[in-house]
């Protein structure tokens, strides 16, 4: 009896973690609230939005496109070569088996790599097909791997019997061979199919400029947090894949079905399935490959044009209307791709796998690249609107740009303490609030080393750019003390946990702030007294660039007040551009602290510069033995 | 039953360092029905698909009707096969599977319908056309083997072991049918067996193979009565095979007695194999035999009994309507012309088998 039930809590607990995440995804499509820890009601909005963003069923479109093309082509290929490797002597034969399997055990990064190596090589542009090509590359094993078995049991003097009985080769392979070997033809479509889908690493760096499966598109949109209308796709994608298991499953062949009697009704259902799958899902499949095929000859034909702007920017960095309107006027067609983080974005660069014309990098990515030329000089004569640029902005980028000679400000940021009004006592002013036992469990730091390095460091008050390692260990000491009073280290949870009222103080950057405010009105952020960082992310030419005036086109059209405003509306960043400022129309946020603090505080502000690989070893060992404490 | 319809012409043929055919020559007359018999592993199967055009010789041709065919591919050969696996379709009804040579020859639906008809009635399977072939069993997946390859109308049939998974009933319905077919619509049959009773019955001509090496072709006769070596001898049925000493034309000593016989021209006081077939043994009063002996073991075979005789050191086998119990003295007589005289193997193979024995 009690077996029983122990075996019976042992299955729903199983259950219960192996759908846990997806249930509470599709809850989260559904919240009309944006925070993730917060109800807000329930709403089918973010569906409807999901089919107006053009940009996510772009992306959609791009990855089914590609995971049936490349699982189509895998597919054909992988069984052609199985049938060879089948016909080869044994010893070949493992041998070739073995060869095959290799690219699959291999890590995906190391396969991206590679492939995307060869592309360079090769001179291929980056871009649909190289995707499609290192897809189709990666499935094969697996296709070759479902296909072996199935032949290996096929009995080959059925082959011969039916070129015996006057089939030709070819007649002969369809009719026999084949419907023998289907499953696992089938089986290594879906396989192919799924891993195409599920893929990002190696899309990742096999993707040029303008293309995005959906991988790539929700990951450049990490850093502004993921918008809700990807819950809603991915509950979509989810309940259609359930849908197909559940076709597969209640439809069994009709050879089974001829050995067992079986009602009338149940025959009718099996056909009924059977017409699904068979007919259906395969005519859904060839109308989207088609769309998809006519959609992207008439985009492809966009990509060749020679008037054209290439542009590499942050994930959500730019308000799509903005790109748009840019090409209205100007006739330039945007090229628009967006990364994630500084280090993704830099090796591309430095590759030179695509030619970029404008990249948007932060301030100590941008020492870098200009240390290791990869920067051309910007001609201001075809950026007047450079003038909108506040001095003190101009200033600040002198730290990473002596002569304001390659970069142009874009949005910028500081790092401080939000709080909760309601769950501390005092106005906080000071980093110490994050060293208080008071606040034991309810603080909040950032997980990333440089972060939390130059909290500590301000507040010792020192440089958080130093590299003088009593000032370091003094640093480390800091933080492991801090460890017993820290709830959480998190890197965009702070947001949510903060609108949510899950902590009282949070390390936080200003940008993310001022929404947070907008959804907790009980929140308040402070640069501490100590000094914080202040980051710039600047618009940057890079020296490969084949558009250059182009380039310098957009930055000026950028630099606009409007569209620096427009901007500002989208993505709640701090604006560097004076005249864009002086356009927000809500006066609470055109005056806002946390978007624009006096030029005061910024003083007591430093970027981050690029202290070389040495330090930064330096500082990661002393960031783990803090973590590993 | 006068041309050749397929000349095989000095064929070899190896796998890796396995010859499995050796130099063969062998002609098939049309509407023939030429047996391959010999152990397992000797090349029967390997012949046939060189026939059939799965395998191509190593050295050798295959003329078909005049026309060299060695190259020529299998859907382009007037030949059918029934496969020793039965090489059913699984994915096709047994209907479907009978169809398949008929719908890519273009046949119209009706003449296929008819076929089917007549082939399941001939193989005794009416009504299974809706069936798929893993359903059935051995014996029927092969019946169906040979429907599928009759309706096509071959000239030539390549039937490799197609009886081997029936009972003996319908092993005897079947060799009836196919009999009855190559006589009704002219086949020519090339047929390969184990079964020495089965090819004796139904042959016209019979080849006994060993090792890639033909030992002997003849008529059913021929090869029971007059085998031309130790081999072919204990091959086909059962037989008391002696090492024995031409001593001159018509006398043979065997184990040390002289036997008088009927063959001539072996030359004086020559090794030589003799063969008695155990029906041809007498058993007489012991004074009456050329030799004398115990009876051993008796054993009742039904038509007859079957003994073992202790003589001179050898232990002769012996069919015998008459009964003698164990311990019997008895003598032992035979008819000089139902001794048959074969010279010593001069091949290796053949060798290597009677020492084995
Ligand atoms: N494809 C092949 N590769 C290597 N060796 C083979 C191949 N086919 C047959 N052989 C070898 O050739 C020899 C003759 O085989 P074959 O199948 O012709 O014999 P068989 O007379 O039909 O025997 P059985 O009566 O058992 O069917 C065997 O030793 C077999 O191992
Ligand atoms: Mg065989």
């Amino acid at each position: 009896m009690i077996k029983k039930y122990i075996q019976r809590f042992y299955l729903l607990f199983i259950i219960i973690l192996l759908y846990a995440p997806i249930i509470t995804l599709m809850a989260l499509s559904f919240n009309s609230s944006k925070s993730r820890a917060r109800w807000g009601g329930f709403t089918a909005k973010w569906y409807v939005r999901l089919f107006q963003d053009d940009q996510i069923m772009t992306a959609l479109y791009t990855t089914l496109e590609i995971a049936l093309l490349s699982a189509l082509i895998a597919t054909v290929l992988g069984t052609a070569g199985a049938i060879g490797i089948h016909a080869l002597r044994r010893k070949y034969r493992t041998f070739m088996m073995g060869v095959t399997n290799i690219p699959m055990l291999n890590a995906d990064i190391v396969t991206g790599i590679s492939l995307m190596l060869l592309f360079i090589a090769f001179r291929f542009s980056l871009g649909f097909s190289t995707i499609l090509i290192a897809h189709i590359t990666f499935n094969l094993p697996y296709v070759i791997l479902s296909v072996m078995p199935r032949l290996k049991q096929t009995n080959i003097s059925t082959y011969e019997a039916a070129l015996d009985l006057g089939a030709s080769p070819l007649y002969a392979f369809f009719k026999v061979v084949f419907p023998d070997i289907l499953p696992g033809v089938s089986s290594g479509f879906l396989l192919a199919f799924t891993m195409s889908l599920d893929d990002f690493v190696i899309t990742h760096f096999t993707k040029g400029p303008g293309v995005d499966t959906l991988s790539t598109k929700i990951y450049s949109e990490v850093r502004k947090g993921i918008r809700p209308e990807i819950y809603a796709l991915s509950t979509i994608m989810f309940l259609s894949v359930l849908l197909l298991l559940i076709l597969v499953n209640i439809a069994p062949d009709e050879k089974e079905d001829r050995k067992r009697i079986l009602s009338a009704a149940t025959v009718k259902r099996h056909k009924i399935s059977r017409f699904l799958l068979r007919k259906v899902v395969p005519a859904a499949m060839v109308v989207i490959i088609t769309i998809g095929g006519i959609f992207y000859s008439t985009k492809a034909d966009r990509l060749g044009g020679a008037n054209q702007v290439i542009v590499y920017n942050w994930g959500e960095y730019l308000d799509p209307a903005a790109i748009e309107l840019f090409e209205e006027e100007t006739g330039i067609d945007v090229v628009y791709e967006e990364y994630e983080t500084n280090e993704i974005m830099y090796p591309k660069i430095q590759s030179g796998a695509i030619a970029y014309d404008v990249v948007c990098p932060s301030d100590y990515m941008i020492e870098r690249m200009i240390e290791n030329d990869l920067l051309a000089e910007i001609n201001f004569d075809n950026v007047p609107n450079i003038k909108n640029i506040g001095d003190v902005y101009m200033e600040q980028s002198r730290q990473f740009d002596p002569n304001n000679k390659y970069s142009v400000p874009y949005l910028w940021g500081t790092v401080g303490i939000l709080y909760n009004k309601t769950m501390v006592d005092e106005p906080i002013d000071s980093w110490s609030v994050l060293w208080d036992e008071k606040y034991k469990d309810s603080i909040l730091m950032q997980d990333s080393v440089r972060d939390a390095f130059g909290v500590a460091l301000k507040y010792l008050g020192y440089s958080l750019n130093s590299t003088d390692l009593d000032e370091l260990t003094a640093a480390q000491k800091l933080l492991i003390e801090q460890k017993p009073l820290v709830q959480a280290y998190v890197v965009d949870q702070v947001r949510d946990k903060m609108i949510g009222n899950e902590a009282a103080i949070g390390v936080i950057y200003s940008g993310e702030a001022i929404y947070t405010q907008l959804e907790n009105p009980d929140l308040e952020y402070v640069i501490p007294k100590e000094g914080s960082n202040i980051w710039i992310d600047s618009l940057v030419i890079p020296k490969n660039a084949k558009h250059k005036e182009n380039a310098e086109a957009f930055i000026n059209f950028v630099c606009r007040p409007e569209i620096a405003k427009m901007n500002f509306d989208f993505i709640t960043y701090s604006i560097p551009n004076e005249g864009g400022r002086a356009l927000i129309e809500e006066p609470e946020l055109r005056n806002s602290k946390i978007a624009f603090p006096d030029a005061k505080e910024l003083e007591r502000c430093e970027t981050f510069k690029f202290l070389g690989d040495e330090n930064d070893a330096v500082y990661n060992k002393l960031w783990r033995e803090v973590k590993s404490r | 039953m006068s041309n050749k319809l397929i000349d095989i012409v000095n064929v070899s043929k190896s796998f890796g360092e396995n010859l499995v055919l050796n130099d063969l020559n062998l002609y098939i007359r049309e509407n023939e029905f030429l047996t391959l018999l010999g152990p397992s592993g000797c090349g029967k199967t390997t012949l046939l698909r060189i026939l059939g055009g799965f395998e191509s010789p190593n050295e050798g041709k295959v003329i078909f009707d005049g026309k060299d065919i060695t190259d020529l591919a299998p859907n382009k050969r007037q030949l059918n096969t029934v496969f020793q696996k039965y090489a059913l379709f699984p994915n096709m009804t047994i209907a479907e599977n009978i169809a398949f040579g008929l719908k890519i020859k273009g046949k119209s639906n009706t003449y296929i319908e008819d076929k089917i008809h007549y082939a399941l009635k001939l193989v005794n399977l009416d009504g299974f056309n809706e069936r798929m072939p893993d359903s059935l069993s051995g014996g029927q997946q092969q019946r169906i083997a040979i429907a599928r390859a009759i309706v096509n109308e071959p000239k030539v049939l390549l039937l490799d072991e197609p009886l081997g998974a029936l009972d003996l009933k319908l092993r005897q319905d079947m060799q009836y049918e196919l009999i009855r077919l190559k006589n009704e619509l002219g086949i020519t049959f090339v047929y390969v067996t184990h079964d020495q009773e089965e090819a004796l019955t139904m042959s016209d001509t019979i080849v006994v193979m060993n090792q890639g090496n033909i030992q002997q072709i003849g008529t059913p006769e021929d090869i029971y009565n007059e085998p031309q070596n130790a081999f072919v001898a204990d091959f086909i049925g059962e037989s008391n095979i002696f090492s024995a000493i031409m001593v001159e034309d018509k006398l043979v000593k065997i184990q040390g007695v002289k036997f008088p016989c009927v063959d001539t021209g072996f030359g004086k006081n020559k090794p030589v194999d003799a063969v008695i077939r155990p029906e041809d043994v007498d058993l007489v009063k012991p004074k009456k035999g050329l030799m004398q002996g115990i009876v051993t073991s008796l054993i009742f075979k039904g038509v007859h009994y079957e003994m073992d005789v202790m003589a001179n050191g050898y232990e002769w086998l012996v069919h015998s309507t008459d009964m003698f119990p164990v311990g019997t003295e008895v003598g032992i007589r035979v008819d000089p012309f139902d001794i048959q005289i074969m010279k010593k193997p001069e091949s290796e193979d053949a060798e290597a088998v009677s020492i084995e024995e």
